[in-house]
């Protein structure tokens, strides 16, 4: 049995021509089923227990990025198969999971092909795609064996599904990519470093693959996992194997 | 003609695809301690290591290192393969192949199976090489001082 989550943003009007076709399409495919929307307040784990309980098997998620790290995030412990329908802008995690958006996602919905996905464990949550410590002081320390610090500021990415994408300067118009490994998580350092009497500019990456990893400071530092901002003051993250299965598609890039 | 293209758009939109899918497996990420960055610690990884910055305690690979200009290290390594542009202070354990560029200095014993050393290497240490045994049994040691070539011959 199929449970679908629809994000509270797919309510706008914009959106309801292509849920309609999706549903159709859905309903074609003979894996139509039940239908929740997704509030502020509900808490997504509850939910989908809930709904095993009572004979789900495949949890499809519709929605953004920020729909898939929001259920995700909680509900990666689930015991049942995901699914991911992306719809709406701000949809860059559904491409690494070969999911096209729009109704050709319910093709690769009804193909089930199915993999395990290695997810990151950040302090009390879990995080699908990408951590995102913006610049500030601190210090890290890998495996609780070698530290890493710098004189200034920096800023730290921990890359999962998502590949990494940074810039040497402004000017700079290529894009450098860094795509994640398997097994791993891959942490990307950019120190910075202070230019003149204004601003700072960033200094060439880090990249440490890793498997347990600690970010300590003295003042709280913002710490964005999934689009959910928090300050936190140490942060540990680990990688926890193969923990969701997931429905990909064929052109997934991992 | 009008099948004409289609088929064209067809098999460029395949070869897309078939870039997209690839193109992740060509790239593949390995350790990279960047300039302005201090690592303390014993420093360990499965994959190839590339040194810009600094490195302190003691490193350890079973692949390959990269020391590259401006880079130091003060630990000990333990490497596979080696290349070493920067500077070392401690002892170097190379399985494979060293690598000693005309930048490079080098304060420490090295062990290792080849050696190449490019004019202006600054190596100050001894130097043991498994294979060349001497009277007593014992690798052969080559003993070098600061600023003078090592005189083991340069192996390409």
């Amino acid at each position: 049995m199929y449970v679908y989550l629809y994000d509270n943003f797919l309510r706008q009007k914009k959106h309801d021509s292509l849920i309609k076709a999706m549903e159709v399409r859905l309903t074609d495919y003979g894996i139509s089923g039940k239908i929740l929307r997704l509030n502020n307040f509900t808490d997504p784990k509850q939910i989908i227990d809930e709904e095993i309980r009572r004979g789900a098997k495949t949890i499809v998620i519709v929605g953004n990025d920020a729909t898939f790290g929001y259920v995700l995030s909680k509900a990666a412990t689930c015991n049942c198969l995901f699914g991911f329908l992306p719809v709406g802008p701000n949809n860059t995690i559904a491409s690494v999971l070969g999911i096209p958006e729009g109704i050709d996602g319910c093709d690769v919905l009804s193909k089930r092909r199915k993999e395990r996905l290695d997810v990151g464990w950040m302090n009390n949550r879990y995080f699908v795609s990408q951590l995102h410590v913006p610049p500030a002081q601190i210090k890290v320390i890998y495996d609780e064996r070698f530290a890493v610090t710098t004189k200034d500021k920096m800023e730290v990415v921990v890359c999962n599904l998502q590949p990494f994408y940074w810039k040497k300067d402004k000017k700079d118009k290529t894009s450098e990519v860094v795509h994640p490994q398997d097994g791993k998580l891959e942490a990307f350092l950019r120190p910075l470093t202070r230019r003149g009497w204004w601003g700072y500019k960033y200094e060439e990456p880090s990249i440490f693959p890793f498997e347990e990893m600690e970010i300590l400071s003295n003042t709280p530092f913002t710490v964005e996992a999934d689009g959910k901002v928090s300050k936190e003051i140490k942060v540990k993250i680990k990688l926890a194997h193969s923990k969701v299965e997931m429905i990909v598609g064929r052109n997934r890039k991992f | 003609m009008i099948f004409q293209k289609s088929t064209s758009k067809n098999i460029e939109q395949e070869v897309e695809t078939v870039a997209n899918f690839t193109e992740p497996q060509a790239d593949e990420v390995e350790t990279v301690v960047g300039p302005s960055v201090n690592v303390e610690g014993d420093f360990a990884s499965e994959g190839n290591i590339i040194v810009k910055g600094t490195v302190a305690g003691s490193v350890h690979t079973s692949r390959f290192l990269s020391v590259e200009p401006g880079a130091k290290i003060m630990a000990n390594v333990r490497a596979g393969s080696a290349k070493i542009a920067g500077e070392v202070k401690g002892n170097l354990k190379v399985r494979d192949s060293l690598e000693l560029t005309s930048t490079a200095k080098v304060a420490g014993d090295i062990e290792v199976k080849v050696l190449s050393i490019e004019p202006g290497a600054l190596l100050c240490g001894k130097v043991i090489m498994p294979g060349l045994e001497s009277a007593d049994g014992r690798p052969a040691r080559v003993r070098s001082r600061r600023g003078e070539e090592s005189t083991v011959p340069a192996m390409e």
